[in-house]
């Protein structure tokens, strides 16, 4: 586009962006300053990258700018763009990250909260810009690294933001950003002190941070309590997380819900069939299916088909466990049609019926095996009754042999 | 002696201390390859500093007044560098850098000292600001008296070395004939930049020791003069400090030989050991001194510089930067003062000095320096710093000969600050206090003319000399071309201030108009200096008081342990402040440092190059002979790295390195010039009362370093140390590598191949073959040998540690391969993918680590024979099948029912606990047994019935010492009645639970399995 760039122009543009700068700071317009920060998202940062790049003495420029003291910070800003521009990102993030440090002492000088916006978008661009700079590193073979490193810088800024004045309410943010990176790096049990720091300090009320921080927030620690099959916790951050989203972000709600089925399901909460549809989640279809039919052949299939999908993104094994409600629904089912011949027999069910039930199913489990199963579900109490091991029979009770979960989980 | 040998080290004591040191450590460190052609090229161990420098990283944000002079200190080989003379003008330009700034040196500097190399170094630091002042100079150079009785000892008095007793570290100054040759010895220690006139005050936490050696071949010469006076403002920030007391310190060089001489007497370390370390090692520094604002009145003294620093930590952010042990202290002032070459007078006769203690020998030059500490604010500080040179100061801790560097404690160090030495002590009666530590001076080469000198942090009063005194003095220097003149200057500046001290105009006269004297005629001057400095000597007035330095250093000693290895060093160095003195009575020694100056003199009778060394002992009364032990360890531990990286640094030499070392530093200097640049603004913008913007730049500047200094380790090139074996031997103990790997006790492939058939064949128990195993694996690893057969053995091993439950060393082998399977090579993978994921099953509850495993896992290894039964497994504890879970038992292929067996207890009681809870009335033992696998059941039903009673017999056993209640029926079979066995069940403690909670640590238990 701006394939040919006069010097003129070239000029005017690194001092109109100079300009801005400084009517930002001397006015403590935090929007603005933002805006100056976002390389990889605003495109009218790209026609600055071509002026520099036409333009190569810019800290020349920058000296004699009103600017001049915070050439800390724009001289890296400067060469970010124009790495950026040039599709060199790692050079880009190097840069961006002096910009960082810089920015973030200045930050600390200021009394007030106005600049915290722009903090904001720092935290994410040197997020991203990690992101890419890795990929980078990745293909030619480095170990990509900036992403942890953009982690620690983030950890500074969070110990910058986490005091007792006006500044505290970026902490959310930044702690959202460093979730991002958490996960993305796999090292969630990093989360865990900043999370600590979050709930505990009294400087933070958490009603107080910005709605979509704590959206955010809530989605991460619902996530991360998934992993640890803490399914009440689970389903009350994700829940926050999901009547808190926003209505219009449609990608946000997917997202969450994503998560939020599966811990639903397993407290035995199944959603409508429309709201799958609507999210176009229609890899749960299958298991909610299975659920409502006791279909155990159904749900492993289901599990496998989208294997990769669930193991990524890690509630393969909250799934697999929906086996035993499975299980449950299947004895339940032919305690009913018992029912129907013979009330009076209907709580006493042969092992052998279930195994040929299972066999209809093209489940190959032996007495043994099925003998188990029974145990287990006994144990774990979504059966009530005995198992008689001498004459191969379940002793239903009499009364609600099949408990609902109402949104308990499965005692383990 | 020659320039190979010196070493020198340098402890800082304090962070401050340490700092200095860093400064001065930093010129040294590796990245350091002189960029500049002209300039020695230093090697300099930044991975030492780094190491060594743990976590603990105080910043101290500093102003430092550099001053330096750039006159005639040349690195270089026996040249002197014209680059000097550019620099020259003394006194001159107070630079304010920050450290990172060095490079503004640059400008002056003519050594080429990279500033990149500091980055490494400093990579651990973080500074806050620093930002130099210039003082005008109060500084009294006493001319360096040297007597030159047959010993040239002569006394100095160090910059005030920090009560705390961190003790100081030496600059080493050395002089190095031509080429650098890397001393094999060289390990872990760092150069000090002798020349290196901007000492900084750090506080480096952890940093403890710093050595620095300098192989004399490149370095014609370094001045290095540090002198930190530090005076923390903020005492309380110190925690440990509590008595700051002003120490005083003298350091009497020796030359080298009576250094040894010395170290034999006093100290503990074999003479021998340190002969070889003296030789090994040689670090000559002749530091030009250069007193920034410095008048001299002699214009002789060519390159006197003194640094004056001001660190001025905020103490909240000091603090925070570091673990909290050290709180920023302020410091005002600290001074490094390049003494000027001392001179001319020294014969070297190198006529080994002994100084005993208590000797009122005149043949003791003394420097003194006289330095009233004080605690006062920094606004003035007033540093005497006997220009003399310093050498590098070598410390062996322990027998250890190797230069060793001292660590100091950052808390010392502010207390060091407060120490300040007197002036006028004389070297008689530093040793009537104490044991003076000797110094050695060394001799300079024929050519070179400067001293180096280190000068001791010297911490002067603030108000002992005046201002405009400061001013003079430097005035005087400006006008000295080089090193001779330097030091005639500063004689004759001795001169006119003793003169004017003892007619009590000091004060009152105006130095400001005072004309100069007119330059003296080096040669002359060089004559006269030595009876010159012999007057001064004699009287002495400082005296300390070692108990209260004594105490005070030690106080923060035990805080210090926990950061570091260090730790040792900084015992080490806590006398520091003693210079003479080495022994206070009633102490313990803990240590003993050596350290070892080396001054080159100018052109003069002396042609030898001689390191002085100091060496003290140390002795600590206060209990903490914990800390020996310690130290004693740590000690051990830094040979060996020593050991290491000398024999690194002697393969840095091959030409390739040095390119890359060259590379490396250009990188450090781009990053340098700009930066310095915007110090030098700030610094000059914000007078003194600024600290906040100034430490705001320091910590930038920290973070940069923190950057570099990352870098620079990781540029170290391991690659480098690849070697060859040539053993042919198959049976090899493993024993851990504490050195470079020695191609005569490694074998080479074909050989390895053979030990691992040997130890597949072998018949011996798995700690025989463990041992070979590892030493194969170590064999391969220092060759670089990633193929096929490291498979092989890592395969071999990880196989025989599953059969044994060798844990540990099967995690290490696991990793490994997952690794060499990553580059492609060949091998059982599918076999340790299941292994793997049966470990992470079995051994984390972590549902994380066990989705990635699994989805790692390709479609290919899915349909693995090994990876599926893995996968079942896994279905199975997830659901808690335990019928399936045994029955995958009976089939699994491999080893995987080793891993399993780990499982196996628990799976057996989640079973018990399950069946009693869902069954009634009873389950009959038989079936149980049959269910969950005990032990001849096995072998299926088929079997004969005995077996089956073993089996029932077996599980009778578990049930009961699981709290089972068992009951009979009429046909006399067993049945568990789960009603009663639901509340009765329990988990029993393990048999062989041990104290610290991994079984498979206690070693009778595992010898016992493994012996088999």
């Amino acid at each position: 586009m701006a394939a040919y760039m006069s010097m003129g122009e070239a000029h005017r543009r690194i001092t109109e962006y100079l300009n801005r700068f400084y009517d930002a700071v001397s006015s403590q317009d935090g929007k603005s300053l933002s805006r100056l920060f976002s390389i990889s998202s605003d495109s009218s940062l790209q026609f600055l990258a071509d002026a520099l790049n036409t333009f190569q003495d810019a800290n020349r420029i920058i000296r004699q700018s009103e600017s001049s003291q915070y050439a800390d910070i724009i001289v890296p800003v400067f060469r970010a763009l124009q790495s950026y521009r040039l599709r060199n990102l790692v050079e880009s993030y190097l840069a961006f990250e002096k910009v960082a440090n810089a920015f973030v002492q200045e930050f600390r000088n200021w009394e007030s909260a106005w600049a915290l916006e722009a903090l904001c978008v720092i935290a994410y661009e040197i997020r991203i810009l990690a992101e890419r700079a890795d990929k980078e590193l990745a293909s030619i073979g480095k170990s990509p690294e900036k992403l942890k490193g953009a982690g620690s810088f983030l950890m500074k800024v969070f110990g910058v933001l986490a005091g007792k004045g006006p500044k505290r309410v970026g902490a959310l943010y930044v702690t959202c950003q460093l979730f991002k990176i958490y996960f993305k790096l796999g090292t969630v049990h990093l989360c865990r002190s900043v999370i600590r720091s979050i709930e505990t300090a009294r400087i933070f009320d958490f009603e107080e941070f910005p709605a979509r921080d704590k959206v955010t927030y809530m989605y991460y620690t619902g996530r991360l309590e998934v992993y640890n099959e803490n399914f009440p916790a689970a389903d009350h951050k994700l829940s926050y997380a999901l009547t808190h989203c926003s209505p219009l972000k449609e990608a946000n709600i997917r997202m969450i819900l994503k998560y939020l089925i599966p811990v639903r399901l397993s407290i035995g909460i199944l959603p409508w069939n429309s709201l799958l549809d609507k999210f176009n989640l229609t890899e749960y279809n299958n298991v909610v299916l299975a659920l409502k039919r006791g279909d155990l052949r159904l749900l492993r299939h289901a599990l496998e088909e989208h294997e990769d999908r669930f193991l990524r993104s890690g509630v393969y094994l909250v799934l697999e466990k929906l086996e035993l409600q499975v299980y449950q629904r299947l004895i339940k089912k032919i305690y009913l049609i018992q029912k129907q011949k013979d009330p009076n027999k209907a709580h006493q069910i042969k092992l052998d019926v279930i195994v040929k039930a299972l066999k209809w199913l093209e489940m190959d489990m032996d007495v043994d095996e099925v003998e188990c199963i029974v145990s287990i579900l006994i144990y774990k109490n979504l059966m009530k009754g005995y198992f008689a091991h001498k004459s191969k029979v379940v002793v239903l009770s009499k009364q609600d042999p099949f408990p609902r979960l109402n949104g308990k989980p499965v005692t383990s | 002696m020659n320039q190979g040998e010196t070493d020198q080290t340098i402890t800082t004591l304090d962070t401050k201390s340490a700092e200095q040191h860093q400064i001065v450590d930093q010129v040294h460190t590796s990245s350091y390859y002189p960029p500049n052609p002209a300039v020695v090229s230093w090697s300099t161990h930044g991975e030492n500093h780094i190491l060594r420098e743990n976590g603990t990283l105080s910043n101290p944000s500093y102003l430092h007044d550099q001053r330096v002079e750039p006159s005639s200190r040349n690195v270089r080989d026996g040249m002197n560098v014209s680059s000097i003379a550019s620099t020259s003008n003394s006194g001159v330009a107070n630079v304010a850098q920050s450290y990172s700034s060095y490079a503004t040196y640059p400008n002056t500097d003519p050594y080429g000292y990279n500033s990149s190399g500091y980055a490494g170094y400093y990579s651990g630091y973080q500074q806050q600001s620093n930002q130099y002042q210039p003082q005008s100079n109060q500084y009294q150079q006493q001319s360096n008296q040297y007597q030159q009785q047959s010993n040239q000892s002569y006394p100095q008095p160090v910059g005030a070395y920090p009560n705390t007793g961190a003790p100081y570290q030496p600059l080493s100054s050395f002089q190095n004939t031509g080429s650098y040759t890397g001393p094999a010895s060289y390990s872990s220690t760092y150069y000090n930049p002798g020349d290196y006139q901007t000492s900084g005050s750090y506080t480096s936490g952890t940093y403890g020791a710093q050595t620095n050696l300098w192989h004399g071949g490149q370095y014609a010469e370094y001045n290095s003069n540090q002198y930190a006076s530090y005076k923390p403002e903020t005492n309380a920030a110190y925690s440990s400090t509590a008595a700051i007391g002003t120490s005083q310190y003298q350091q009497h060089y020796k030359q080298w030989s009576d250094y040894y001489n010395q170290s034999q007497t006093e100290v503990s370390c074999a003479p021998g050991t340190e002969n070889l370390s003296v030789s090994s090692a040689s670090n000559l520094s002749s530091v030009p001194s250069a007193i920034s604002a410095y008048s001299a009145s002699n214009s002789q003294l060519p390159a006197p510089y003194t640094l004056s620093w001001r660190p001025e930590s905020s103490s909240s952010e000091s603090t925070s930067l570091q673990t909290g042990i050290v709180s920023g202290s302020i410091h005002e002032g600290y001074w490094k003062q390049g003494t000027p070459a001392l001179q001319d007078n020294y014969s070297n006769s190198q006529p080994p000095h002994v100084q005993k203690p208590l000797d009122a020998n005149p043949t003791y030059g003394s420097f003194q320096n006289q330095q009233q500490s004080t605690f006062s604010h920094g606004s003035s500080t007033l540093y005497l710093v006997s220009p003399s040179s310093f050498q590098t100061i070598s410390q062996p801790l322990d027998s250890r000969r190797v230069n060793k560097p001292i660590p100091t404690n950052p808390r010392i160090a502010s207390n060091l600050a407060l120490g300040v030495p007197k002036p006028d002590k004389d070297s008689t009666t530093a040793s009537t206090d104490s044991k003076p530590a000797y110094v050695s001076v060394s001799m300079p080469k024929p050519n070179e003319k400067e001293l180096s000198h280190d000068a001791a942090d010297s911490v002067l009063k603030p108000g002992v000399f005046p201002n405009s005194l400061r001013g003079y003095v430097e005035r005087a220097f400006a006008r000295c071309k080089d090193d001779m003149q330097k030091a005639a200057c500063q004689i004759k500046m001795k001169e006119v201030i003793t003169r004017a001290t003892a007619e009590g105009t000091l004060y009152t006269r105006d130095w400001d108009t005072e004309p100069l004297f007119p330059l003296p005629d080096a040669n002359a001057v060089n004559k006269e200096g030595g009876q010159f400095l012999a007057s001064i000597s004699s009287s002495p007035k400082n005296k300390r008081s070692p108990s209260r330095r004594a105490k005070s250093r030690w106080e923060p000693i035990p805080e210090e342990k926990v950061d570091e290895k260090s730790t040792n060093l900084s015992y080490g160095t806590v006398k520091y402040g003693g210079w003479n003195k080495q022994f206070s009575a009633g102490k313990t020694e803990n240590k003993e440092n050596t350290f070892s100056t080396k001054f080159s003199f100018p052109e003069q009778k002396i042609q030898n190059n001689n390191a002085t060394r100091l060496a003290k002992r140390q002795r600590l009364s206060n209990g903490l002979n914990a800390a020996d032990g310690e130290t004693s360890s740590d000690s051990d531990k830094e040979q060996s790295l020593t050991a290491y990286y000398s024999a690194a640094v002697a393969l840095a030499d091959s030409l390739e390195e040095k390119k890359r070392r060259e590379n490396r530093s250009k990188r450090f200097d781009k990053g340098r010039g700009s930066r310095s640049d915007n110090n030098q603004l700030k610094a000059k913008k914000m007078g003194a009362s600024n600290f906040y913007a100034k430490r705001a730049s320091a910590v930038v500047v920290g973070k940069n370093f923190e950057e570099k200094g990352s870098r620079a380790v990781e540029d170290i090139d391991w690659d480098a140390l690849t070697v060859k074996g040539t053993c042919q031997e198959i049976e090899k103990h493993y024993l851990r590598l504490t050195s470079a790997p020695d191609p005569a006790t490694v074998r080479p492939e074909e050989v390895l191949e053979k030990a691992l058939l040997m130890v597949q064949n072998s018949q011996k128990n798995y700690l025989y073959k463990c041992d070979q195993l590892k030493s194969i694996r170590q064999d391969l690893t220092v060759q670089h040998i990633r193929n096929e057969l490291t498979v092989k053995v890592y395969e071999t091993h990880a196989r025989l540690a599953i059969e044994v439950g060798d844990l540990p060393e099967y995690n290490q082998c696991q990793s490994q391969l997952r690794t060499l399977y990553l580059e492609g090579i060949k091998g059982c993978h599918m076999e340790f993918a299941a292994y793997n994921l049966l470990c992470v099953l079995l051994h984390s509850s972590n549902n994380r680590d066990l989705l990635s495993a699994m989805s790692r896992l390709s479609a290919e290894a899915k349909k693995d024979e090994a990876v599926k039964h893995a996968l079942s497994v896994r279905a199975a504890m997830t659901s808690g099948n335990y019928v399936m879970f045994f029955r995958l038992y009976k089939t699994a292929p491999n080893l995987n029912s080793y891993l399993m067996d780990l499982y196996a207890e628990k799976m057996r009681y989640a079973a018990i606990r399950c069946m009693s809870r869902s069954y009634r009335p009873t389950v009959p033992v038989s079936y149980i047994a049959q269910i969950l696998g005990f032990a001849n059941l096995l072998l299926t039903t088929e079997e004969s019935d005995e077996k089956d009673v073993d089996g029932v017999e077996e599980c009778v056993e578990w049930l009961k010492a699981h709290g089972g209640c068992l009951t009979s029926d009429n046909s006399g079979e067993m049945l568990l009645d789960t009603k009663a066995s639901a509340s009765s069940l329990y988990m029993p403690e393990p048999e062989d639970a041990v104290a610290h909670g991994d079984a498979s640590l206690a070693v009778n238990d595992f010898l016992t399995r493994s012996l088999v």
